[in-house]
């Protein structure tokens, strides 16, 4: 009986980290992680948001198990570990965009592919994945909990990408004033959902 | 007729192209850098001190990635000024240690090593079109400047409306809007802060394309 407790306080402990990264520390609304690449994202036509946040949903699978092991093995015991963290973990992403990469090309071959990568490397090296990779690191997240936090932070970001695409299809009306066209009506759209996240989880300033 | 005002109107549309501190503000026009801006801007000394890490990381990694650029397959120049810039941050952040405590650093959580691959530092290698050295430098330098302008106006307005204070210095016992200090305040604030702006440059522009237009007689 007691594997049993063991393998269901791992899974509901993967998912409350999960949960956690996507509602209560969505990486958009309560650290602003990778705002400015949502701006543009819903902005374009060229890039598929679906494709987006499949990518970066594997490339956070991928870099933070790798993260982890760099904390663990090398990050954690090193004196200047301030100085290199970035550099240590931009170089995880490199490989996580590398096999993802491989990925890509072995399950879609030439027909999807050549559609999927050029949006890689802005799946890749941004502040929702350096950011999840320090924030998991810095508040010494077990493995688990570390792979909850990840899919959570994925799944958050996805979320938030569609929540603002349909505000900014909302958003399409001649009552707004000229200035406060495009960019600054979504900021204030996502201030306001930002505002409502607060309503029930309640604001935590550590960052 | 004064034909030196023709002139002046054509230098006055080179000069908006060029402009990354009022016309093209990175920040305001472009919506880039917006996550050290929204959370760790929530006071002046924080917004100066990102300033002060963004200038060099943000020059150097643009000049030295221009050059490392010529040799990189287009798809993989991503990689490149991302690692540049993570080499470059090693540098950057012996020269905050020796200006500002850690205490102040610490402050920065990790909004200061995002920087790393923050839109308004990594931006430039979406584009097929490789640059100049003597371009890269000088658009680093104002782009830059543009988003140390914006980061203090927020940083300055955020410290007095939420915390009551400019620099540290208390300035009123009360904080007159509170929220200014959390990021969804700061969506806010920084969302009307880029109207205003906004309206101001397209009424300049309005105003320059009407003047030219009654002067050329269209």
């Amino acid at each position: 009986m007691s594997e049993w407790r063991e393998v269901f306080s791992a899974v509901a402990e993967f998912f409350l980290y999960a949960v956690i990264a996507v509602f209560a520390q969505n990486a958009v609304f309560t650290r602003a992680l990778g705002v400015s690449r949502l701006v543009h994202l819903v902005d374009d036509d060229n890039v598929s948001s679906a494709t987006f946040a499949a990518l970066l949903t594997a490339v956070q699978l991928v870099s933070a198990p790798l993260g982890y092991f760099a904390n663990v093995y090398f990050l954690r015991n090193f004196e200047y570990r301030m100085f290199v963290r970035p550099l240590v973990f931009v170089l995880c992403s490199a490989v996580a965009f590398f096999i993802v990469l491989l990925l890509v090309l072995v399950v879609f071959r030439t027909k999807g592919a050549p559609r999927i990568i050029p949006v890689l490397p802005m799946a890749t090296f941004n502040c929702c994945i350096l950011g999840t990779l320090m924030i998991t690191t810095t508040q010494s997240f077990t493995l688990l909990q570390t792979m909850g936090f990840a899919l959570g932070t994925s799944i958050g970001y996805a979320l938030a990408l569609v929540v603002v695409t349909e505000g900014q299809r909302r958003l399409q009306n001649p009552n707004i004033p000229a200035p406060f066209r495009g960019l600054p009506a979504t900021l204030l759209y996502i201030g306001i959902v930002a505002l409502a996240i607060y309503g029930f989880t309640g604001h935590m300033s550590t960052f | 007729m004064r034909p030196e005002l023709f002139d002046y109107d054509d230098s006055f549309e080179r000069r908006t192209r060029r402009d990354r501190i009022f016309f093209n503000n990175p920040v305001i026009m472009q919506g880039l850098g917006l996550a050290p801006i929204i959370v760790a801007a929530t006071t002046l000394k924080n917004a100066v001190m990102l300033s002060v890490a963004v200038i060099p990381l943000l020059v150097l990694t643009r000049v030295i990635a221009a050059v490392l650029a010529r040799a990189t397959y287009f798809r993989f120049r991503g990689l490149t000024y991302s690692v540049t810039s993570a080499v470059v941050y090693i540098g950057v952040y012996f020269l905050m240690t020796k200006l500002f405590t850690a205490a102040d650093l610490a402050l920065l959580g990790l909004y200061l090593p995002l920087l790393v691959v923050d839109p308004i530092v990594l931006k430039r290698y979406e584009r097929p079109q490789k640059e100049r050295v003597s371009t890269a430098f000088s658009k680093g330098v104002i782009t830059a400047l543009g988003f140390a302008l914006t980061i203090c106006i927020v940083g300055g307005l955020r410290e007095i409306l939420g915390a009551g204070a400019l620099y540290g210095v208390q300035l009123v016992k009360t904080p007159p809007f509170p929220m200014a200090a959390m990021p969804a305040g700061a969506f806010v604030l920084l969302a009307v802060l880029m109207a205003a702006w906004r309206g101001v440059v397209n009424t300049i522009k309005r105003q320059v394309e009407l003047e030219k237009g009654v002067r050329t007689g269209e």
